[in-house]
């Protein structure tokens, strides 16, 4: 009840901020000024990439080329300067986006090897539960790591976010509407931190693959967290007009 | 603003004067005066009392009361054609005496010859390459300037001269001409029931439109943003247009070429080697310190050998995943 509440409450914020500012412009006869980049957006540009701005990310998996192909946009690609590819983007069918993405959040200290030890081992960990579960005879048992950790992550994606507005003297906890990227960064990082908050015997490995799997029952503390903010937000709605005036 | 127009951009002396004088008149005069007035200052009659002085005298004899300084931007446009004109003349010889130097045929020099020949006589260490010693055309050199815009009695040649940017409104111009011309053909092929076959389509996926900078060079103008983009927005509307390959070669005017990134004669060839199979040899691969070369055979085993080991050379399984 509460997820569709909040649901409703991110669609209608990120329509409102046309309305309030169309509103402020006819009251105050001022120019159009959408505040409420002012709040999300950085203030200052650090761009400290190696290549310049025209350059375009590679595109190394056989059926994204492919469809490029198709669609006739590859040629274009041969008259743009391209960056070259990380060594972690391979053309292997065992590449997963999310999978990378979450091994790089877990890796500490530029420890890449130990970082993707510890997701594989956690994988195996996963696939040994599900299996155990599976030959015990229950039905719609997923044993796909991948497949559960990309649900877990969605499970976890909170859809607002409180950010604190200082109106009066006082500062103020507003919920903002969030993007796609940040919202798939808290969760990854809810995850990890959950699962380093454990018993000295217990390992890593382990601990996030019970965290994976309560997370993709959309149970477990990781999940807890993402309500209990959502519900803050939902509590706070009346502040939720602070973000433009 | 009705002053500006008989006078050219020079006589900003006179032109207050003259402004004053026809504020005055038109606020003061009575309304048949004013008329009379005003319409003497364009059509440069000799009908208004109020007229001024110098306004009667320029309508007696048009060239011997030619204004000073009409007659310095004259000088000026004059002096600036006949030094290029000697310019191109020394450029001409010069590259005769160069192909002579260089023991070549003179009516077959280049500009890449000249290029090769300077690089050959004046051999230098710079890192700049604009800084090294060139010779080229004077045009390419020497920062192009506009002829007179206007001839002794203050007329201007172009039609859209008071614009300020007759250049520019010109290409302007020009471009909606084609796009009305085009239009006409368009009415011209339906009535036909002929359309344009799908080899006809003009790919600029290779190429952009040239910068804010090149156009200022190519109409001797300056521009703003506002205009640049402008300028671009046209442009692409005429060059989507179904029957553009018509005017492919005005379009391809303002339209650089993006160097395509891998050219086809940096590609490898496979050999066909003694048994059969081809191969291709890849050298200086390289990152960081490391040094590389690889070498695939088709059709082959699919075996990997790496420095006489297996895939098993690299311990981690990400390099593995790399080569796989």
């Amino acid at each position: 009840m509460i997820l569709s509440l909040v649901e409703v409450l991110a669609e209608v914020m990120t329509q409102m901020k046309y309305l309030v500012s169309l509103r402020s412009s006819i009251v105050a006869g001022k120019a159009i000024v959408n505040f409420s980049r002012c709040l999300t957006a950085p203030l200052v540009n650090k761009q400290y990439s190696s290549y310049a701005p025209y350059f375009v990310e590679p595109v190394y998996k056989k059926e994204v080329q492919k469809s490029l192909a198709e669609s006739g946009d590859l040629s274009k690609l041969a008259h743009v300067p391209i960056k070259p590819a990380q060594n972690d983007d391979t053309s292997s069918v065992y590449h997963e986006d999310i999978v990378r993405k979450f091994t790089n959040y877990v890796m500490r200290k530029g420890k890449k090897e130990l970082a993707r030890n510890l997701v594989e081992k956690a994988f195996e960990n996963i696939k040994r539960i599900q299996l155990e579960k599976y030959n015990g005879g229950e039905a719609n048992v997923e044993t796909n790591p991948v497949l559960i950790m990309d649900k877990a992550i969605s499970n976890c994606k909170p859809l607002l976010t409180l950010t604190p507005i200082k109106r009066g003297g006082v500062r103020y906890q507003v919920p903002v509407p969030i993007t796609e990227k940040r919202s798939q960064f808290l969760a990854i990082n809810w995850l990890i931190m959950a699962a380093k908050e454990k018993e000295r015997t217990v390992h890593f490995p382990e601990k996030l693959a019970w965290e994976l799997l309560d997370a993709y029952d959309n149970k477990g503390r990781v999940v807890k967290k993402k309500q209990d903010l959502h519900r803050q937000c939902e509590a706070n709605r009346a502040y939720a007009h602070y973000r433009w005036s | 603003m009705a002053a500006t127009a008989t006078f050219g951009l020079l006589r900003r002396v006179t032109l207050k004067q003259t402004k004053y004088k026809l504020f005055y008149a038109l606020n003061n005069a009575p309304t048949d005066m004013k008329l009379r007035y005003v319409h003497s200052v364009f059509c440069k009659s000799t009908f208004c009392t109020e007229a001024s002085g110098k306004e009667i005298e320029r309508d007696k004899s048009t060239k011997s009361t030619i204004s000073k300084a009409m007659r310095l931007y004259l000088e000026r446009s004059r002096e600036y054609e006949e030094f290029m004109r000697k310019e191109s003349i020394n450029y001409k010889i010069g590259r005769r005496h160069l192909a002579n130097m260089m023991g070549e045929d003179p009516e077959t020099f280049t500009q890449e010859d000249i290029d090769r020949a300077i690089e050959y006589l004046f051999p230098s260490g710079l890192f700049e390459p604009r800084a090294r010693p060139l010779m080229r055309p004077p045009e390419e050199v020497f920062p192009q300037r506009k002829e007179a815009e206007f001839d002794e009695s203050g007329r201007p040649y172009h039609f859209l001269f008071y614009t300020g940017k007759p250049n520019y409104y010109q290409l302007l111009h020009d471009v909606v001409t084609h796009l009305n011309g085009l239009n006409k053909y368009e009415d011209e092929m339906i009535r036909r029931h002929s359309y344009p076959g799908e080899a006809d389509v003009v790919d600029f996926s290779g190429s952009e439109w040239i910068s804010k900078d090149n156009l200022e060079t190519l109409l001797v103008e300056t521009i703003n943003e506002r205009e640049y983009d402008n300028f671009v927005k046209v442009m692409e509307r005429l060059s989507h247009h179904p029957y553009a390959f018509r005017i492919r070669d005005f379009i391809s005017k303002y339209r650089k070429l993006l160097i395509s990134q891998t050219k086809a004669s940096d590609i490898p060839k496979p050999l066909l080697g003694e048994d059969g199979k081809s191969r291709i040899t890849v050298t200086e691969a390289q990152r960081k310190t490391a040094r590389a070369s690889a070498t695939i055979t088709h059709p082959g085993t699919g075996k990997i050998t790496i420095n006489g080991a297996d895939i098993l050379y690299f311990e981690r399984i990400q390099s593995r995943e790399q080569l796989i």
